[in-house]
């Protein structure tokens, strides 16, 4: 076991070379502000960078936009929405890169406080893609004096934005020395625009990696320098390809430096009642935790071993919820053999529950940087069933190399997960073979040919290059070349919406189907995650119940993207007593601690229920802007059939006695019955039954939601929850009795 | 015995909820677990025994980020 | 190494102890500003929370402000602290001090104003 107190300090950069590189530098352009002071959690000013004439603009944000849209994923909508038009791509020039992270952002008396949102129209699915983050550039943005930041055009050379919070100074130059990768130049400007050592901790910067130049799965990192071990660290806005835009701006890095943090830099409402609600958390987090999910020592990784004892730790592509192999990647063989214990890794100050995991002085085996010793953040549970047992691969070494190189490289960990998986399946099916590969074995399992994949995807070349398109495109590319047919690939591709899916095996929670399918950006996690209460608890059995939780939680769970918090910890640790609440899901006291920081921040009291409807304004906001770019209608809400039911004979066979249950239970045939069918005709009266079952949740859903059959948000509902703005207005009236 | 509204088929005489929990494989480490709507503490599980029309909830709280 | 022991058979409940502690750094008397804490006993007696320089306060800091000094004391940087009260929540006495007139928490630092307050010999000074 490797103790903190252990860890030598990396070795520091040459700061010869940091010099040489910054005397390269060009100046384009350098503007004086003055940093507004941040009030009650708002600095109300909008800071807009155009990197085609390197022009900067500081703007007012209006009181009505703060009203509708909060802050966080609200500002990034908002401000993207009325940036680009119904033909916007991910390419044009205007499209934007907008990053918020809320009024409660910045605090440091609570967990998870540090949280920054980020969305762009991606290239993976057309529509908005939000992601969030943590790292210390979201907080220091705002004490800079900016809630929000957007970032437009394209420029001819890459260059570096950076913007100083104390000095109020802005500047944008050419930046052509610095490295793309990001765990190199992380360190790079975190040196550069660092005083001295100590100062390091006041730099913060967002990059993506060399992969992003190229690869549509590409991400930003945001770093945040570790005073115990000296090197930089990274977090990730992972998800829809938001590095791939960045890059394709030529931005190649923003730097904000603040010094000074204390806790009351948001000059909140009520100070009292943070501190308290604040320190409460902490205590709880200090005696609860080592009880229940140990985030402190293993982070979101413990869960992988439980949800493979549930039959839902996505292997082999999501034929599976397990493998036999998990004894090799049990939470204790990460403990012992390689993460770092006794280390504080919260990725914001005040973050008790610390869950960015490290191993530290990894040896890499294999790519560029082979024989490097570097630290590798995670892995998180997403990461390790991904790039883990989905693509066959159990080996802890080979998760965290491939995590590693994902991070540097800016290669979303998850999209790259399930993109490894469709296509390791598609080998195994004759889709692929060695001749189409060049000469990768992407059998299941190979863990050198995954990793070379990913070098490839990294520097363009070879099989690489079809890697790097992700699923979507994939498939299409498969049927145009005539590898393999189109029907069995859309049932095997899991994507929606052109976005990978995140890690649970959903096919036995019909609600977690839905907590996919029926999401704004596409099948990620972060709306509904429902798969306990659903399949293990039966705690949602009916259809109703099922909707009903489908309304709940995306509105609940998207409210900490407004504000800028971080989901964990409302729910991966809970109060001693919870079990005594009325709905113990919900976590009711901590719900009731978020609404004691919002008031102690911004001085408004808000309800449980007016929580929700904040988040719903702008999750209707979302889903007209994705109609706005053509995609959200009930068809785009239609899912891969990988992600309902057994697709092939081996999948069934695999799991008999339960199918064969279901159509007695379920489907109301008789057990004589069953006994006579074909395997064929068991497969196909389960999916006809299951696939069923997914439209009448539908049915189900979008009422409760407000929205037509065809998924359109009503009229009469907009005006209801306050949304009813004419832009809003103008799209979805024409649709309101289209059927689907 | 009911488990979380379903039928138990396993039931046996002086089967605890630990029994319960042991044969459901179920090691998600936040349950919440009723037996007739009582809450039962997780240091009563082995000594709890259950009735063959007993109504036994095992709740497991989600997480997931 | 440096730190308070403790003697709970002496502790007469007097408080003087806390009134010492609290004055000494917030200037005023006030039980829920001291660094040291005497509890009332159900069964009679007092209890005496005292720092034991354990470190966990240290331990949980990400921002790295609480070390050692060369007593083996816990000191608090209060210019470089961020205030996010972690140490606060974490500290297994519950001895750390949270006061809404300060950014930052406030720590024993072995200072000894509470045994010199001490009337009894309840609470010393360990130096070894």
């Amino acid at each position: 076991m490797i103790q903190m107190c252990d860890v030598p300090r990396y070795k520091d950069v040459d700061m010869e070379e940091i010099k040489k590189m910054q005397a390269a530098h060009v100046l384009l352009n350098k503007v004086e502000y003055e940093p507004k002071q941040i009030k009650k959690g708002y600095t109300d000013k909008l800071l807009t960078i155009d990197v085609t004439d390197a022009s900067i603009k500081i703007s007012d944000i209006p009181a009505e936009v703060k009203e509708k849209f909060v802050g966080g994923k609200g500002y990034c909508l908002r401000y993207l929405w009325d940036a680009t038009n119904p033909n916007t791509k991910w390419d044009s020039p205007e499209n934007e890169i907008v990053m918020s992270s809320g009024p409660i952002a910045g605090i440091t008396q609570y967990a998870g406080t540090g949280k920054m949102l980020v969305a762009t129209i991606s290239p993976l699915t057309g529509i908005p893609i939000d992601s969030n983050v943590g790292g210390f550039f979201g907080p220091y943005l705002k004490f800079s004096g900016f809630d929000a930041l957007e970032l437009k055009g394209q420029a001819e050379e890459d260059v570096i934005i950076v913007i100083d919070g104390n000095k109020g100074t802005i500047e944008i130059d050419k930046a052509p020395l610095e490295h793309l990768d990001a765990h190199l130049i992380g360190e790079e400007l975190t040196a550069m625009y660092a005083d001295d050592e100590n100062d390091r901790k006041h730099v913060a910067v967002v990059c993506a990696g060399s992969a992003a130049d190229h690869c549509d799965l590409s991400m930003l990192n945001f770093t945040f320098y570790d005073p115990r071990r000296g090197t930089v660290r990274l977090k990730q806005a992972g998800r829809g390809g938001i590095g791939r835009v960045f890059r394709h701006k030529k931005v190649k890095a923003i730097v904000c430096k603040y010094q000074g943090i204390k806790n009351d830099l948001n000059h909140v409402h009520d100070i009292s009642i943070i501190n308290k609600t604040g320190v409460k958390y902490h205590r709880e987090m200090a005696t609860q935790d080592p009880k229940q999910n140990n985030m402190r020592k293993i982070g979101t990784a413990n869960t992988m071993k439980i949800l493979n004892d549930y039959d839902i730790l996505p292997t082999h592509n999501f034929k599976f919820g397990g493998t036999p192999n998990i004894h090799e990647m049990e939470p204790k063989v990460f403990i012992e053999q390689w993460l770092t214990q006794g280390a504080a890794d919260g990725c914001w100050y005040g973050c008790s529950m610390a869950c960015a995991k490290a191993a530290d002085h990894f040896k890499l085996k294999t790519g560029p940087y082979a024989g490097n010793c570097v630290v590798v953040d995670g892995p998180e549970y997403e990461t390790a069933a991904g790039v883990g047992p989905n693509c066959g691969i159990t080996t802890p070494q080979v998760i965290l190399e491939i995590n590693f190189y994902c991070d540097t490289y800016g290669i979303d960990t998850i999209s790259w997960g399930t993109t490894v998986a469709f296509l390791m399946e598609c080998y195994e099916n004759g889709i692929l073979n060695k001749e189409r590969t060049g000469g990768l074995e992407l059998n299941f399992g190979n863990c050198d040919a995954a990793l070379e994949l990913l070098h490839l995807t990294a520097k363009n070349e070879g099989f690489g290059k079809i890697a790097g398109m992700g699923t979507h495109k994939q498939k299409e590319y498969f049927a145009q070349q005539g590898w393999g047919d189109m029907k069995f690939m859309n049932d095997i591709a899991m994507e929606q919406k052109g976005l990978e899916y995140s890690e649970y095996g959903s096919k036995e929670s019909l609600a977690q189907q839905g907590g996919y399918g029926l999401t704004n950006k596409g099948p990620q996690h972060d709306e509904a995650w429902l798969i306990f209460m659903d399949q293990v608890n039966n705690q949602i059995p009916t259809f109703d119940d099922k909707a009903e939780a489908l309304y709940y939680y995306p509105r609940f769970r998207t409210w900490f993207g407004l504000v800028g918090l971080c989901k964990l910890p409302w729910n991966d640790v809970v109060p001693e007593n919870n079990s005594l609440t009325d709905e113990p899901a919900k976590v009711p006291e901590h719900v009731d601690n978020y609404l004691d920081l919002f008031y102690g921040v911004t001085g408004r009291r808000i309800d449980r229920e007016e929580l929700l409807v904040m988040s719903e304004r702008v999750y209707n906001f979302q889903r007209i802007f994705n109609i706005r770019l053509g995609k959200g209608l009930r068809k785009h809400d239609a899912i891969p059939y990988r992600s309902v039911g057994p697709v092939t004979e081996e999948e069934y066979l695999s799991r008999q006695e339960r199918y064969d249950g279901q159509l007695v239970e379920k489907v109301g045939y008789t057990k004589e019955q069953v006994e006579q069918m074909s395997l064929q005709e068991k497969m196909a009266a389960t999916r006809t039954y299951r696939e069923g079952e997914y439209e009448k949740l539908i049915n189900a859903v979008y009422p409760k939601r407000g929205w037509t059959m065809n998924g359109v948000p009503k009229i009469e509902h907009l005006k209801k929850i306050g949304m009813d703005l004419p832009e809003l207005i103008e799209i979805v009236e024409p649709l309101q009795n289209v059927e689907p | 015995m009911m488990l979380n509204d379903r039928p138990y088929p396993d039931w046996h005489e002086g089967l605890t909820i630990q029994g319960v929990i042991e044969h459901m494989n179920f090691t998600w480490p936040k349950l919440v677990t009723k037996v007739n709507g009582q809450l039962v503490w997780p240091e009563d599980y082995p000594n709890v025994v259950l009735a063959e029309n007993d109504d036994l909830k095992i709740h497991h709280l989600l997480a997931g980020g | 190494m440096k730190r308070l022991i403790k003697d709970e058979s002496k502790c007469i409940g007097c408080r003087s102890c806390e009134e010492a502690c609290s004055k000494a750094y917030y200037k005023v008397a006030d039980r829920d500003k001291s660094c040291i804490k005497i509890n009332e006993k159900a069964e009679g007696g007092f209890e005496i929370k005292i720092c034991t320089q354990c470190g966990i306060c240290g331990q949980v800091c990400n921002t790295g402000v609480i070390q050692p000094n060369a007593n083996g004391v816990h000191m608090l940087n209060k210019k470089e602290c961020v205030g996010c009260l972690m140490c606060v929540g974490y500290c297994p006495e519950q001895v750390m001090v949270q006061d809404d007139s300060r950014s930052e928490p406030s720590k024993c630092t072995a200072c000894g104003l509470c045994v010199k307050a001490c009337p009894t010999g309840a609470i010393q000074i360990q130096d070894c």
